[in-house]
């Protein structure tokens, strides 16, 4: 079991490498065929990936989702699985460009963690828990696309009207949109998360809130993102503004997940 | 609103930086982590208990006025708006037009409109006007009130909410605190894996009333509480607690059961003490002191400590069937096992944040989905002129009327791309 994921996940892991330096060279080269192989390494990859994610599902007789090699690389999937429904849903294949590196950081942060299958203490085996870290795993992904939709738009701003890109970067207007829809998606399944979560403590402890470090930093993103969607309703906030905040949001999430963990005690530490 | 932003983007700031500062430590806890400075900033700033200080109250308070005074204004202007979404005079600012259309009863319908009613407007010209998702109208405003209660039931649980915590083993009775209720530990449970983790505590309870006498049972273990007496029983932890018999002249003095981190003081000489410090199942030596090598009761050690009038006589860890000798006094530990820390809780208000969250969540849902969108059709002589409205995402919108209407006028009814939902 253990060796078969470990080679699927080996596999996969090459696949979204060479998908993001396919990317690269359809933005250097601008041929067709490149992003589109790119979008169906991806799409093969999820399938693989998917496969290894129940293999050790199995294996370890539950979700998969409860250590940082697990949650990881479940964040990766999430995170390629939302950017290819975005890249197929508003035909816009230069997302890939800006999301598969990070899909390869993410799976390349989850290959350095340790893949020992471990038991679960007794406070971790909750179906809250479990709907808890599923509903994270997708608002991560969704933040992650908004952060590359973030990034494209940046540089959109950039490029000249009338250039190859008006093809497969949508208009200024229409990523804002783009952007919009995938923070709402991600802040939507992050209330989730915290609600979750919170019903989950409030069982397991005794207690739904408690200031944790980890349960903070869940707020400070909410927050962040809740500012983002209150900026938006005001007069020249939309746009450039806006894709800030979601390149500055993504990277809160990213602290809450690794930075806290890392640098601030709590219970969430075990993990 | 700009007000709403910025006290929102303090909060989130403010809970960031104390979130650096760990909690609830005492002065000289903080001098001897940041130093004397720093320390005394910590403190005068209350960022010790960031979270109960009275700045954070204050923002949090400001916060909630804000939501009401915002929820309070908007209403009557919602009110109109989602009563005006029914009618095709009020229809507003159209975010897209199309022109040229021969049946607009198809773009109606692949935007996924409801059927639309006809009628002749002020000019006499016929009209068609359908309007969807008016509810989403009401996202913000719900999701504003959902706010309010999840603060206002946070809170009030806070201040009113109570917390006990009863530790034994079986066999034992304790009172929980001052609540009139006592706590029988009937059994108590661990299971082990094969590998010798832990699966579950298991602790099995019976909780009196004492005033009545009415009595109930109830079967905790770690993520499964229950609820007797209005109060909320947790399987919280556990810990070693041991027998120990102090013998004087070899003749039985006293019994107790003690839990690690207890004491006992001699029966007839109170001010010799002996304090349970560590109690260790499968004891080993290691480098960096006593330790244990798995869960199993294969080699027990106690350590223990003896204090006489407040000063510390010795320290030593006692293996099985070892005994401690003080003057005429024995000290016998054995009989190991496990005692159970059961945690209990009342906070009337916890439905209240629940109810918040849940509230919260529906207007999310309704603010950020269901978008509201009308759509309304004139006929300009032979054809037709279509007039959308969409509350949100207006360019996306846009792009599926004219979708639709491309398809329409190529005379094919189905539509690519975002629908206008
Ligand atoms: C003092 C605090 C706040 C004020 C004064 C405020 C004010 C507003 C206003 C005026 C709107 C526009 C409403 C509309 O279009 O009908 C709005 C939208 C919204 N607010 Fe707030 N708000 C506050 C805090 C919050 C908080 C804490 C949340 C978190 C749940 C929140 C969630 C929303 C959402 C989801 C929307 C809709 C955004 C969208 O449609 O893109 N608000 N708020």
């Amino acid at each position: 079991m253990i060796q078969t994921e470990n080679v699927l996940f080996t596999i996969v892991m090459v696949g979204y490498f060479a998908a993001m330096i396919l990317y690269f060279v359809f933005a250097a080269t601008r041929k067709e065929t490149l992003w589109k192989a790119a979008f169906g390494i991806q799409a093969g990859c999820l399938i693989l990936h998917t496969a290894a994610l129940v293999i050790r599902g199995i294996g370890a007789g539950r979700l998969p989702m409860t250590n940082q090699y697990e949650f990881a690389t479940c964040f990766a999937w999430a995170l390629c699985l939302v950017s290819l429904i975005f890249i197929h849903k508003y035909r816009f294949p230069a997302l890939g460009i800006g999301a598969a590196p990070v899909i390869f950081l993410i799976i390349g942060y989850a290959a350095m963690q340790s893949r020992e299958v471990r038991e679960l203490m007794p406070a971790l085996r909750s179906n809250w828990l479990a709907f808890h870290v599923s509903t994270a795993i997708i608002s991560y992904g969704a933040f992650g696309v908004s952060f590359a939709v973030g990034i494209m738009f940046l540089l959109r701003e950039k490029l000249k009207e009338g250039s190859y890109w008006d093809q497969h970067i949508p208009s200024l207007q229409k990523l804002d949109q783009i952007g919009y829809r995938s923070v709402s998606l991600g802040l939507l399944f992050l209330t989730f998360t915290i609600l979750t979560g919170a019903i989950w403590a409030e069982r397991a402890w005794g207690s739904y809130w408690s200031w944790d470090p980890k349960e903070t930093w869940s707020l400070v993103t909410w927050i962040i993102y809740m500012v983002y969607l209150h900026l938006r309703l005001r007069r020249g906030w939309k746009g450039k503004a806006a894709a800030m905040f979601a390149v500055i949001g993504f990277i809160c999430v990213i602290f809450t997940y690794i930075g806290v963990n890392t640098f601030l005690p709590g219970v969430h530490s075990y993990a | 609103m700009p007000f709403a932003i910025g006290l929102l983007s303090v909060l989130a700031i403010a809970c960031a930086l104390s979130s650096l500062v760990t909690q609830g430590q005492a002065y000289n806890w903080y001098v001897s982590k940041y130093g004397e400075r720093t320390a005394a900033v910590i403190i005068a700033l209350h960022a010790d208990d960031a979270y109960h200080s009275g700045w954070f109250l204050a923002l949090t308070g400001f916060l909630c006025l804000n939501l009401i005074g915002c929820s309070l204004v908007r209403l009557p202007g919602l009110i109109r708006r989602f009563r005006r979404m029914g009618d095709p005079d009020a229809m507003g600012e159209p975010t897209a037009t199309e022109e040229g259309i021969n049946k607009p009863e198809s773009v109606f319908e692949t935007l996924r409109m409801p059927s639309p009613t006809a009628r002749k407007n002020g000019e006499g010209r016929e009209e068609l006007y359908s309007a969807k998702n008016r509810i989403g109208l009401w996202g913000a405003w719900i999701c504003h009130i959902g706010i309010l209660m999840l603060i206002l039931g946070f809170a009030l649980g806070q201040w009113t909410g109570k917390q006990e915590t009863v530790y034994g083993v079986p066999g034992q009775t304790k009172l929980l605190g001052d609540t009139g209720l006592a706590v029988t530990i009937r059994d108590f449970t661990v299971s082990l894996r094969e590998d010798d983790t832990v699966e579950q505590y298991t602790a099995d309870i019976t909780v009196t009333e004492q005033d009545t006498g009415r009595s109930e049972d109830a079967w905790i273990s770690v993520n499964n509480p229950a609820k007797r007496f209005g109060w909320t029983f947790y399987q919280n932890s556990t810990g070693y607690a041991s027998r120990v018999r102090v013998l004087k002249d070899g003749k039985d003095l006293q019994e107790e059961i003690l839990c690690v981190g207890e004491s006992l003081a001699v029966a007839d000489k109170p001010d010799l003490i002996i304090h349970f410090q560590a109690f260790y199942p499968d004891y080993v030596m290691a480098d960096s002191g006593p330790a244990t090598r798995s869960g199993q009761m294969n080699h027990p050690a106690w350590l223990y400590l003896v204090a006489y009038q407040g000063q510390v006589l010795g320290m030593n860890a006692l293996m099985e069937g070892e005994e401690l000798t003080i003057d005429e006094y024995t000290v016998l530990f054995d009989q190991p096992r496990n005692y159970t820390l059961i945690s209990a809780k009342r906070d009337l208000f916890t439905p209240l944040a629940l109810a918040g969250g849940l509230v919260t969540m529906l207007g999310l849902m309704l603010a950020l989905y269901v978008r509201p969108a009308s759509l309304k059709a004139v006929k300009d002589g032979e054809a037709w002129t279509v007039y959308g409205r969409c509350e949100k995402g207006g360019v996306l919108f846009a792009e599926a009327l004219r979708d639709a209407a491309d398809a329409e006028r190529k005379g094919k009814p189905e539509g690519k791309g975002e629908q206008g939902t």
